[in-house]
């Protein structure tokens, strides 16, 4: 019993492991185990997750429209024994949008009140 | 790599099927791809990787379960206001800082409670160090391999006889064995037997052991120093005196003198020259002090065929399976069957792995053992977890408060698994302290020798084993606070009447279940100790056929080369008989080959006189003991009929035999035994019967009949016997002055062995009550906790009800009314519990029938007996609150509303 379309707003805030898999989504397509290896690379190893947080985190998205499974992409099916492939739907980027947004709100407001540490000068 | 798949597949199991068939397959792709990173390669990695599989899986199963939950109830479940499109939607938190917080805050929550943790550490230490003891003990015997190099390698060749397949072979067997077989590296004889050190101050009695030299080549000793023997110095014909001495020996006896090696050493009458140590590191037989060739090896037939005595042990070709040796052997056995159609005729032979020997007997009563400890660590967790719901709903306030504060039920139930889990790892360490004492008094107790296994101790595996225990012990007890915790409702939590009613109802609810678990448990333990402890007690009643009470027995051997003449050793038994029967306070003594219940025996094939002559191999087997005038009488086994052996059956007087009634009864039915003739098949005299003894119990009160004859010594003069005296008032006095006796006639004699009968009964009880003693003690203790359980779960019901008992009392209900309320819900529950824990005991007892005697798994009277042991102390246990609420003044309760 759906009233409505759900609005991006809705999702917000994200939680951690939500918001990197989208992040590591962006570039396109990946299986859970890529996915956990991207969040790891993009955030330098300190957001490691583990199986049970990756695919709880991904059954939630799937379940509420962020992502979907995708078909295997063609020429790298033969030996790829991990069947399931995600991909961002366009209601999950304008969720990320939305949060990424919100971030960026969030960081600009700290900024007024000087919480925040200004970059080393290189 | 395959441990840690299996762990991550118990991990799966927490999660709901749904989400297990949807994801399960990803999820183990995805740890086969982490296994392949190589970060998680090294060990620490590796432990790395399976802490966070664990952490990372626990929480997402327990997540997993609140979800599937949430979605099968009720659409009133549903909270009001904005409801997040994500199910499930938690506050955003990051797993490990999560895990310190959490940590934290249990540590901080268990300090604030002492008691509470106290006990349930205590409880669990001793739940997960009695576990980790006796793994220990069945890791170093069942699972690891043996203390010698490539133990898998290492057999033991018997000999078949009849329906037996570990019948010792004959010397020439052994020669012929290891000439003709191929599946062998190396073959040796072996056979222990003590032997005599004379020549220096005491004469003193060695354990000894008659080899072939590649026995302690085949088994990877090194010497300490010196050498072992070389292959001629063992063999027939070739064989030089030499002893290997054992590193205990040679400091004990020797002081440790390095000049020890090419000294001489009067053993057995004999000088051996000392060519080797062999280090105390390596044991085979117990405490073997010395080695010797076997062609010393003193018995009265020679190495022949007729004596068989010998144990063989070899050590396998690499790639010769135990099958194709045993097929080897057996078609080397038939061989030698027609060969030697006296000797052999119907025998064969049998390879066998040596641990398989050893552990045959001792697997059944070990997996009891562990079976029992296990029940009695279920019943110490369902313990602990009743505490902890209690403390969960005496917590519903913070719950709540926590809950209405923004902490998920997620939240909520991983602090409390947190909680247990750290308690189950204090239970743990101290568990590991539990477990070195009880690994240490377990050594002391188990009647086995240990020296073949590799060392029993608290190492890395069994501290391992205590770790998993303690981890999967914190989930299995907190998961069921945890659960209950998660389904608090926010509005009666924190409604004016603090703790609502429903889930007050609830939370005992599930107490009852445990506190039911516990009982059903305790039930089937106690059964298993009542089984046990009333085959000891049928043991004990079995008649012996004998009076064992005030019995004294020592063994003695005279030196070979000393008393070579059957005369002469006739002669020094007949002296040292008059000796010992001289001595004060001995009513009679006599001699005796083998004592009832010693462990030695002798058995013969027979042939009747009369009748038709046994077919080869097939001839009857009789227990033959050799006996001086006078035994029966000292013994106190009555004759029925005819004559006890005297003095004039000697050499030169015609040959006599005592036979027992089974004998008599199988072979004569209708008339007397007396004046009847046996001979044994593999001699040519003939016995006379001249006497008929009542049936006796040799090895064991689960003997059964067996036919038994006694030859005198006098016809059949042996070095080796035994003294038996009937003492007038205490037995065990008399030992130094019956051995001063001995010494009287010949002081060269070690007398060794010098042990009361009563001793001897006890010891054939020692196994059965050692397994008594292991299974009574844990299930005291599951008794113990199975009453405290039920008493604070009906002291905690009472506490809630107190308003209701007040309501009563006012409406004109009497203390006795009341009393009978709440110790007839008691047991209820215990009456649940008794009709789960009978049922399965029932099924539980099948499984120790082999450890039963003389009565059945089902046996109506222990049946009938726990059940009201049960009852009586869950009927204390109810009755102590019961009373406190009867005496609860109406006013008082309803005031505390």
């Amino acid at each position: 019993m759906r009233s409505r379309e759900p609005r991006p707003a809705d999702f917000l805030p994200l939680t951690p492991a939500v918001l990197h898999i989208l992040l590591a989504l962006a570039d396109g397509e990946q299986h859970g185990y890529a996915i956990a290896q991207a969040v790891e690379a993009l955030t330098e190893g300190t957001v490691r997750m583990g199986p049970g947080t990756l695919y709880g985190s991904i059954g939630r998205m799937v379940a509420g429209g962020l992502i979907e499974e995708s078909i295997r992409p063609r020429g790298r099916a033969a030996d790829d024994d991990r069947r399931r492939f995600y991909r961002m739907t366009a209601l999950g980027r304008r969720v990320l949008e939305s949060e990424t947004e919100r971030l960026a709100r969030v960081v600009a407001l700290a900024r007024t009140k000087n919480v925040l540490r200004r970059p080393e000068p290189a | 790599m395959r441990a840690v798949d299996q762990v991550f597949e118990l991990i799966l199991r927490l999660y709901p099927t749904a989400f297990r068939r949807q994801y399960g397959d990803e999820m183990r792709a995805f740890v086969r791809a982490r296994l392949a990173e190589p970060r998680y390669a090294p060990p620490w990695g590796r432990l790395r990787l399976v802490s966070h599989l664990v952490a990372d899986g626990v929480a997402g199963a327990v997540r997993q379960q609140l979800a599937a939950r949430v979605s099968f109830s009720s659409p009133s479940g549903a909270t009001p206001g904005r409801q997040s499109p994500l199910p499930d939607n938690e506050p955003p938190e990051e797993l490990m800082p999560t895990l310190v917080h959490d940590a934290r805050y249990a540590v901080r929550t268990l300090r604030r409670r002492p008691a509470f943790t106290i006990v349930s550490a205590i409880t669990l230490a001793l739940g997960i160090g009695a576990t980790a003891a006796i793994f220990g003990v069945i890791d170093s015997m069942l699972f690891r391999p043996l203390r010698y190099p490539a133990p898998e390698q290492i057999v033991m060749v018997s000999m078949t006889r009849g329906g037996s397949l570990r019948e010792a072979p004959a010397y020439p067997d052994f020669l012929d064995w290891r000439e003709q077989s191929r599946s062998f590296q190396s073959l040796a004889a072996t056979r222990t037997q003590s032997v005599n050190l004379t020549g220096r101050e005491t004469p003193e009695r060695l354990s000894g052991n008659f080899v072939s030299a590649s026995l302690l080549s085949l088994l990877g000793a090194e010497p300490l120093a010196g050498r072992l023997f070389a292959y001629d110095e063992t063999e027939v014909g070739t064989a030089s005196p030499v002893a290997v001495i054992s590193e205990g020996l040679w400091r004990r006896r020797f002081g440790a003198d390095p000049a020890t090696v090419g000294s001489v050493i009067v053993l057995n009458g004999q000088p051996f020259t000392v060519i080797g140590i062999v280090p105390s590191t390596f044991a085979f037989f117990g405490g073997t002090e010395v080695y010797l060739p076997i062609t010393y090896y003193p018995n009265n037939g020679g190495l022949t065929r007729k004596d068989h005595s010998m144990a063989v042990v070899g050590r396998l070709r690499p790639g010769v399976t135990l099958a194709s040796a045993d097929a080897e052997m057996r078609a080397i056995a038939t061989r030698l069957a027609e060969q030697f159609p006296v000797e052999n005729a119907g025998s064969g032979a049998h390879v066998e792995s040596l641990h398989t020997l050893l552990v045959g007997d001792i697997r059944a009563p070990l997996y009891i053992v562990m079976g029992a400890v296990t029940l009695l660590l279920l019943i110490a967790c369902a313990n602990v977890a009743n505490l902890q719901l209690s403390h969960a709903v005496a917590r519903r306030r913070e719950m709540s408060v926590r809950s209405a504060l923004g902490a998920g039920r997620g939240r909520l139930a991983r602090q409390l698994l947190t909680e247990s889990t750290i308690l189950s790892a204090l239970g743990g360490l101290l568990g590991v302290a539990v477990a070195y004492g009880g690994v240490g008094l377990l050594i002391k107790i188990i009647p086995i020798d240990l020296t073949f296994f590799s060392p029993i101790r608290v190492d890395g595996r069994v501290m391992a084993f205590a770790a998993l225990v303690s981890i999967v012990t914190g989930i299995v007890f907190g998961l069921a606070p945890a659960l209950h915790a998660s389904r608090t409702n926010l509005n009666d939590a924190l409604s004016t009447r603090a703790g609502g009613l429903a889930g007050r109802v609830r939370g005992i609810e599930m107490r009852g279940v445990f506190v039911v678990v516990q009982l059903a448990l305790s039930i089937v333990l106690l059964i298993g100790a009542g089984l046990l402890s009333r085959t000891l007690v049928k043991l004990q009643q079995v008649d012996l056929g004998f009076d064992p009470s005030n019995l004294l027995t020592m063994e003695f051997r005279l030196p070979a080369a000393k008393y070579s003449q059957p005369r002469q050793i006739s002669d020094f038994f007949t002296r040292a008989i008059a000796e010992i029967r001289s001595v004060p306070g001995v009513r009679s003594a006599a001699l005796v080959r083998a004592v009832p219940l010693s462990g030695n025996s002798d058995a013969r094939a027979y042939a009747v006189g009369g009748a038709a002559e046994p077919e080869k191999g097939r001839a009857p087997i009789l227990q033959l003991n050799t006996v001086s005038s006078g035994y029966f009488r000292t013994i106190g086994v009555p004759l029925v009929s005819g004559r006890d052996v005297n003095e004039h059956d000697d050499a030169d007087a015609p040959p006599v035999v005592v036979v027992n009634e089974t004998f008599a009864r199988r072979e004569w039915p209708n008339a007397s035994a007396l004046g009847h003739r046996i001979r044994f098949v593999d001699s040519d005299r003939w016995l006379t019967v001249v006497g008929v003894a009542r049936d006796a119990k040799h090895f064991g009160p689960a003997d059964q009949p067996t036919p038994q004859a006694y030859i005198p010594y006098m016809q059949a003069p042996q070095i080796f016997t035994s003294v038996v005296v009937r003492a007038n008032l205490e037995a065990n006095a008399l030992g130094p002055l019956v051995r001063e006796a001995i010494w009287r006639v010949d002081r060269d004699q070690p007398v060794w062995k010098i042990r009361t009968m009563d001793s001897l009964v006890a010891n054939t009880l020692g196994s059965k009550r050692v397994l008594l003693a292991l299974v009574g003690a844990f299930a005291s203790v599951a008794l113990l906790l199975a009453g405290v359980g039920i008493f604070g779960v009906m002291s905690f019901a009472v506490t809630q009800r107190t308003h209701e008992v007040g309501v009563r009392m006012a409406l004109g209900a009497s203390g006795g009314e009341v009393l009978r309320l709440i110790v007839g819900q008691g047991l209820r529950l215990t009456s649940v519990a008794l009709l789960l824990g009978l049922g399965a005991a029932l099924g539980a007892t099948r499984l120790i029938a082999s450890q039963l005697f003389g009565v059945t798994p089902s046996d109506p009277v222990t049946f009938a007996t726990v059940p009201l042991v049960l009852c009586a102390v869950a009927a204390l246990a109810c009755y102590l609150p019961a009373r406190r609420a009867s005496r609860l003044d109406p006013l008082t309760a309803l005031r505390r509303e």
